[in-house]
């Protein structure tokens, strides 16, 4: 539970100011520019508001009468931020300052992008698309089975690839685009309108649930706040400005989803855009964009060209060294060694998981296509026993059967 | 000279196909112009018996009596044929003529084919006339010493002679003795190949021994000399040996075609057939309703080589017997059906040049060739193959190590599994079904699959990896599968494996 007494208690009193006292950005630039305060932070120090008050600082009368109207509402503001602050410990919900470390790479480097978020789950999420890049994925609530199945076909091959999926968690794309990544390497970002322990649409309760065990949920609404209408722009701000690049799967002439891409293209980001029907009503809205020089979506791989080029770019800015490289396999750059795992298999074959069995198999498949019967020499298994791997292994893309030999997928 | 009865009366027996009618014959003399006339529908083969019976009577000490010969042959309105009359017409005509003495309500069941000199000769069909009449209440069960083989493997007792001549020692008192026929089954294992032979094609043996412990159908493509026909050789040494009653149903198919007592076997038999084989060839011939090599195939394998040769129709008839394990002949609108319940064995290679499996990129074929090559074996054909699996040179190493190693007895192991798989798959369906034979209706239950593994299929199939008979025939796979390794229920690692024996495109 965040006391008064705790920094983040400030980050929550400053949300409460902004949502109650109609406190804007022009009036903290105001309180800034003058060194009335350093950051937002000290509005909570009521010693300081008083000397405002007193005309001890050279500010704007504008900015007076905001300070005055914190000044007459304190005690109802401190009674909202005691609010907030159990909701957040009785949901397990993390405040987040622009002020901190960890703040998103992609925010920082945009203005208007909230100074206060709330997040649930995963937060390392973050910085790992900070590094390994993050595509919005959004698109109409009804969608059409085609634009259905490119995103589940699209965003499993992205997660995999480890850029992480972010949507808004409303119903059609965004559910899919959510389901079909969560599970994969790159993982998923939810943000919502509301607050992060509101759950809208009720119905996307299971995926919620999904993402806060193995993803991430983020919000700019303090926690208990409901989701209304004027806030779903502002969210889809902040989808477009989390991500390296947006990806609209289906939207309609009047549609929420145009909004994002517009976000994005001013934020200067590429926007993808899947093709469709051009009788297709429901599609009109991304044709149009299309028309208007949007990127066509053919297949993933534009979007992982994008995403490498933004991420040199954020590199640059970044000052970071670190490899820049996409994750090929899941075995060899994070399994373990594929040269240890063979040996270990001469040796002591028994104590080798079915996953590591996998690793051997792609591996030796890595160079050439091979049959079953040359895999069995290789690894020295029984057949019974590779044909449950390779079946499972050709469940899930790694590895396709052709002229009688297996080969990978992807080579 | 004994008494002289008016009408004598016996009893023989004559099949059609499988189907054996008892039959009672009546001979009537009366005096008059001598004739002779054989009625009852009777084809010329029994109506040429007037010369046989003639010289025969004379070679063994009778004759033929003077007067108005008439021999009734029921049921009237069947047709008749064959050449297994002559006995008990010459029986029947010795008691009318008063030659023999019949003993008074005797009922005499006879059977043969009279040579000139008296012999008597065996006919085509004993094994199944003789199991027709064997728990009948006879009091005097003849039949020629050549079928005594036939006899035994019926369960069949009486007695056997050589001639003629022998009858008349029957009918005086004690010269009659009922007895069981033995026989003798040959167990000189000629040219059965080991297992371990298939070095280094560790899918194929394993394919080998699904198939024969679930009795499922199986395809084996590969290069040209990778063993191919050896397989099929392997796979009959694995196979269980035939129980009795399989043992006389083969016998009884192969006796209808080649007429004498051939070699007895308990190995399971295998047909092998070519490219240039006719539909009629497999079915039979309607007109003589000898079985074809369907039902010569019937508890064991049909072993088609070089299948992408055969023409596309024979093929697609063989889809009717796969299904259905019978074939059915029709003759002068009556359906004859016999069994034909095998393991069809297919082999070819995978292309025009037969290197597509080899390793590294051996074959030189373009796509378009491929394509064409494979495309005479029909979809819906391979839809009934279980069992896919593919194979390849063996390499140098393994090559010398089949003529070295002494382990020569991996056979022997695989066949004892087997033997288990059957064991249990027959107490699980009873009435002798195993896992591929076993009727559609409801799998799930008697199969044990899980509904983790039920679920697991269908997604398979979501995958396009099999159509609707390819899931059932995977369930079956897998059912084989869990056997094999002595498990209750099939799970889903049972199934991927049985998904891997599934052929999918080229």
């Amino acid at each position: 539970m965040i006391t008064n007494s705790d920094i983040r208690y400030a980050d929550l009193f400053y949300s409460a100011v902004v949502l109650n006292t109609g406190f804007n950005y022009k009036v903290l630039r105001d309180l800034t520019d003058n060194k009335a305060i350093v950051s937002y932070r000290d509005l909570y120090d009521r010693e300081l508001i008083n000397r405002i008050l007193k005309g001890e600082f050279d500010v704007s009368r504008d900015s007076i009468s905001h300070i005055q109207r914190i000044e007459d509402s304190y005690g109802k503001v401190i009674k909202i931020v005691n609010n907030y602050a159990r909701i957040a410990s009785e949901n397990n919900i993390e405040v987040v300052s622009c002020l901190d470390e960890s703040y998103p790479y992609n925010w920082k480097v945009l203005s208007g992008m909230p100074r206060v978020f709330y997040t649930k789950g995963n937060y390392e999420l973050i910085n790992q698309m900070t590094l390994s890049g993050s595509a919005a994925v959004v698109g109409s609530r009804n969608p059409s089975r085609y634009a259905q199945y490119a995103t589940e076909k699209m965003c499993k091959e992205l997660g995999d690839k480890g850029i992480t999926v972010i949507s808004g968690l409303a119903a059609g794309i965004d559910r899919q685009a959510h389901l079909s990544s969560v599970n994969t390497k790159g993982g998923t970002i939810a943000v919502l309108a509301g607050g992060v322990d509101n759950i809208y649409p009720a119905s996307n309760k299971d995926i919620y649930d999904l993402i806060a065990a193995k993803g991430l949920i983020i919000s700019e609404m303090p926690p208990g706040q409901q989701p209304i209408r004027q806030y779903f722009p502002s969210r889809n701000r902040l989808i477009a400005g989390l991500s390296d690049c947006t990806m609209i799967m289906e939207a309609g002439e009047v549609s929420g989803t145009l909004h994002t891409a517009s976000f994005a293209a001013n934020q200067g980001k590429e926007v993808f855009v899947l093709p469709n029907n051009i009788y297709y009503n429901n599609a009109l809205g991304g044709l149009k964009l299309l028309e208007d020089g949007g990127n066509v979506l053919l297949s993933p791989d534009n979007v992982i060209d994008s995403i490498s080029r933004a991420l040199i770019y954020k590199r640059m800015g970044m000052g970071c060294s670190a490899e820049l490289l996409f994750a090929e396999d899941d075995g060899q750059k994070n399994g373990p060694d594929v040269e240890a795992l063979r040996e270990l298999a001469k040796v002591k074959p028994e104590v080798l998981t079915d996953d590591n069995w996998k690793v051997i198999i792609t591996d030796a498949l890595s160079l050439r296509p091979l049959c079953a019967d040359e895999l069995c020499t290789i690894t020295m298994l029984p057949f019974y026993k590779i044909s449950g791997l390779l079946t499972e292994l050709e469940l899930n893309g790694t590895v396709c059967q052709e002229k009688g030999k297996y080969s990978l997928t992807f080579v | 000279m004994a008494s002289k009865p008016n009408v004598a009366r016996l009893y023989s027996c004559f099949a059609n196909g499988t189907e054996s009618t008892v039959s009672m014959i009546e001979v009537s003399i009366s005096p008059g112009i001598p004739t002779f006339s054989v009625i009852g529908l009777c084809d010329s083969s029994i109506r040429e018996s007037q010369g046989r019976l003639k010289s025969a009577f004379k070679s063994s000490g009778f004759s033929m009596p003077k007067g108005h010969i008439t021999i009734g042959i029921s049921p009237a309105y069947m047709r008749k044929a064959g050449s297994s009359f002559d006995l008990p017409m010459a029986l029947g005509i010795l008691f009318a003529s008063g030659q023999l003495y019949l003993p008074s309500d005797a009922k005499i069941y006879a059977e043969g084919e009279l040579s000139l000199n008296g012999e008597l000769k065996g006919t085509p069909g004993a094994c199944i006339r003789l199991k027709t009449v064997r728990n009948m209440d006879f009091d005097y069960k003849i039949i020629p010493s050549c079928e005594a083989s036939s006899a035994g493997i019926a369960c069949f007792r009486g007695q056997s002679i050589n001639s003629l001549s022998e009858v008349t020692y029957l009918f005086d008192g004690n010269g009659y003795a009922e007895s069981e026929f033995p026989y003798q089954i040959n167990t000189q294992e000629n040219g059965l190949i080991d297992i371990s032979a298939l070095k280094g094609q560790e899918k194929t043996k394993r394919a080998l021994l699904i198939c024969a412990a679930g009795f499922h159908n199986i395809l084996l493509m590969g290069s040209p000399g990778s063993g191919k026909t050896m397989a099929g050789k392997i796979l009959s040494g694995i196979m269980p040996k035939l129980s009795p009653e399989e043992l006389s149903d083969v016998y009884s198919m192969n006796e209808l075609v080649s007429g004498d007592a051939s070699l007895i076997s308990d190995e399971r038999p295998v047909r092998i057939i070519g490219p240039n084989i006719t539909t009629g060839k497999l079915i039979g011939n309607a007109a003589s309703l000898t079985p074809g090599e369907l039902a010569l195939a019937n508890h064991g394998i049909l072993f088609a080589d070089e299948l992408p040769l055969y023409k596309t129709e024979v093929l697609d008839f063989l889809r009717k017997p796969l299904e259905e394990r019978r074939v059915q002949l029709v003759k002068r609108g009556n359906m004859y059906s016999f069994d034909s319940n095998f393991i069809f064995l297919g082999t070819g290679n995978p292309c025009k040049c037969g290197l597509l499996y080899e390793k590294g990129n051996k074959c030189r074929c373009n796509e378009a060739e491929i394509k064409r090559y494979l495309s005479k074996i029909t979809g819906p054909f391979l839809e009934r193959i279980d069992i896919f699996s593919e194979m390849r040179s063996i390499s140098g190493a393994d090559m010398a190590s089949i003529y070295t190693d002494e382990d020569k007895g991996e056979s022997h192991n695989y066949k004892e599994i087997v033997e288990r798989c059957w064991r249990t798959e027959r107490a699980r369906y009873g009435d002798g079904y195993l896992n591929a034979t076993f009727p559609d209706t409801d799998i799930k239950d008697s199969m044990r699959i899980s509904e983790k593994a039920l679920k697991f299929a269908s997604e398979l199939s979501e995958k396009e990896f099999f159509s609707a008979r390819g899931f059932t025939r995977t369930l079956r796979v897998a059912r084989t599968i869990a056997d094999i390794k002595e498990a209750e229920d099939v799970t889903v690692e049972d199934i991927s494996e049985a998904v891997q024996y599934r052929k999918r495109g080229v």
